[in-house]
């Protein structure tokens, strides 16, 4: 079943075309990873699935319905959990509360119930706090959770996003480069925890990665982008000797592309 | 080794410290500093909901401010009303003026905001100026006194207790707030509206809350003040009034409700130091914000948290805290 999916989506930025005519289709319990070189349109491709740009033409379906033109909170409400190529930490907050907020459209405070300490708005706070512990446990920063943001490592705060963008339940999970700036043995940690939210949350994950480690080890399959266009679909191996994937990267291994993408935040 | 200084014990007894400076017999002019400091304390609160949590850069405070103080006024003088209906009917007034200029407002960010409601700001000082015909014009408008018959006490006490009221009913309501769906959404609205809205967050939604909350503790502060001084004056709302709320807010800690309790007590204690002195008082709050600014930027409630336990609040984290 086909969770989410692009029909001839093109976006562009004055005269620079952004997205060309992009389709692919995720099924559901997939983990999809999308590369190309820098600029190919890989931010853009997930800003205009959640909302952050329109598509000029085209249209993009959550769970075979259409969600082109819903506002971004509406969509992530409808299940798209997202986190950014920057880390996009909410300082001043702690942990715990960065995960709370990832429960927003879960919670039914208003200024008003909230100001007059109703019960129900205590007690939603209650269970909104110790399902973010549960979360915080699956992704194993529970200790973390009294920290601020900024003192956090720059991997510990990819995973927190992730946290917090899990904990909203998502059908589908985008992440932009999460690996990026990260140890061996943390990117060998991040794989792991991709499986298990595959795996145990039941969650299709579309990924942007360079870093050719975690993107040909953990992905079913993967799209290439080049200047906004899909330039070749398929598993690791299949796309790593494409030619016009062997091309985009100007015939570079694409370790070396990935390399200087790594470096590019 | 931080004091044991729990934050419950401090507030407690500057509650039973603010109540028993009538029976005490403190003189009228201390009890009646000690009203306008608690009326600060309402209006450091509103703006650094809009400031200092959601982020949003406006100056429109001393306006709505002067706007529940004229409503309430001018309800009582024009159409006979009694206090106790003009003020809610004044706060509703500022509200909704407050969430209407949200409109707009939502569009604008950062220093466009900043200059648009330093414009609507000066707007609203010339309406008072010149719109006579409502306003009374430059002389101000002046208020019949008050009654708080058949309860036994005088007209100024009476103020005193019903503004202490609500300014601990009030603080209750914000701090239930913040540590809501609510404050988090007003953060994460500030930290970064693309991450607010992947996660469900209604930008626009949470705009107007905050500029409808800000602008309803300006009101009950403009009411309050209004039946405080007897008269209402359009220059009382002026630029300086801007600086003084902004002051409280940046000295006490922007985004801590106990720093903008700080803030406004300290700032109005001051003021009445340098009373004779209208320009040193400006120069004043300016070296203040400067010197906060440059050397503390958390405000004195960080300072607070480094030598006290106890102090924690949610949303919010300074080095202080540990
Ligand atoms: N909001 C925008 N306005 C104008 N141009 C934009 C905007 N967003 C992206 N672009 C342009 O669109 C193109 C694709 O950008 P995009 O960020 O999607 O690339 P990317 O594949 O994510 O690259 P990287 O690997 O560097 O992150 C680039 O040329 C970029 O400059
Ligand atoms: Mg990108």
């Amino acid at each position: 079943m086909t969770k989410l999916s692009l029909q001839k989506v093109s976006v562009a930025f004055g005269g620079l075309k952004a997205l060309e005519d992009v389709t692919m289709s995720v099924p559901a319990g997939e983990i999809r990873g999308v590369i190309g070189p820098n600029g190919a349109g890989k931010t853009t491709l997930l800003n205009v699935v959640t909302g952050v740009n329109q598509p000029d033409t085209g249209d993009v379906q959550l769970d075979g319905a259409s969600i082109r033109g819903l506002k971004t909170s509406q969509i992530a409400a409808r299940g798209l959990g997202r986190t950014f190529q920057t880390s996009k930490m909410f300082k001043g907050m702690t942990v715990l509360e960065n995960v709370m907020t990832g429960l927003h459209g879960f919670l039914k405070a208003e200024p008003w119930t909230a100001a007059l300490n109703f019960k129900r708005v205590r007690d939603e706070e209650r269970d909104a706090a110790a399902k973010s512990r549960a979360i915080l446990d699956f992704v194993g920063m529970r200790q973390f959770e009294d920290y601020d943001a900024s003192d956090l490592s720059f991997g510990q705060q990819r995973v927190i996003e992730i946290a917090r963008a899990l904990i909203g339940e998502p059908k589908v999970l985008l992440l932009d480069e999460p690996a990026v700036g990260l140890s061996a043995v943390r990117v060998d940690e991040l794989d792991r925890l991709l499986r298990r939210i595959r795996d145990e949350k039941g969650v299709t994950i579309v990924m942007i990665e360079h870093v050719v480690q975690l993107v040909m080890g953990v992905c079913d399959r993967i799209t290439v982008l080049n200047s906004g266009r899909v330039i070749a679909e398929g598993g690791a191996e299949d796309v790593a000797r494409h030619p016009a994937v062997v091309e985009a990267y100007l015939g570079r291994a694409i370790g070396a592309a990935a390399a200087a993408g790594a470096g590019h935040a | 080794m931080r004091l044991p200084l729990p934050r419950r014990a401090v507030l407690a007894a500057a509650v039973i410290g603010f109540a028993v400076l009538p029976p005490a017999g403190a003189n009228p002019y201390f009890i009646y500093i000690a009203n306008l400091g608690l009326v600060y304390v309402l209006l450091a609160i509103g703006l650094n909901m809009l400031i200092g949590y959601a982020g949003q850069l406006a100056f429109a405070n001393a306006a709505l401010f002067g706007i529940g103080a004229y409503a309430t006024g001018l309800l009582r003088v024009d159409h006979g009303l009694p206090f106790f209906l003009a003020f809610p009917a004044g706060v509703a007034v500022a509200t909704a003026i407050g969430v209407v200029i949200a409109l707009p407002a939502l569009r604008l960010r950062g220093l466009y905001l900043a200059l648009a409601s330093i414009a609507f700001a000066q707007f609203c000082l010339w309406a008072f100026v010149h719109w006579e015909r409502v306003t009374y014009g430059a002389g101000g408008v002046r208020l019949p006194r008050l009654s708080f018959a058949p309860l036994p006490v005088s007209v100024e006490v009476g103020i005193y207790y019903l503004t202490l009221g609500l300014v601990v009913l009030m603080s209750w309501l914000a701090w239930n707030m913040l540590r809501s769906r609510v404050g988090r959404a007003l953060v994460a609205l500030r930290e970064s509206e693309v991450a607010a809205s992947a996660l469900a967050i209604d930008l626009t939604r949470y705009k107007a809350y905050a500029f409808g909350v800000s602008a309803m503790f300006a009101g009950v502060a403009g009411g309050l003040f209004s039946a405080l001084l007897g008269i209402v004056t359009p220059e009382t709302f002026d630029l300086y009034q801007v600086v003084s709320h902004f002051a409280m807010v940046v000295v006490g800690g922007i985004g801590s409700l106990w720093g903008a309790i700080i803030g406004a007590a300290l700032l109005v204690g001051l003021q009445e130091v340098l009373r004779a002195f209208r320009e040193l008082q400006e120069i004043a709050f300016g070296a203040l914000i400067l010197f906060t600014v440059l050397f503390m930027p958390s405000g004195l409630i960080a300072f607070i948290k480094r030598f006290a336990s106890g102090w924690d609040e949610p949303l919010r984290r300074t080095e202080g805290d540990r």
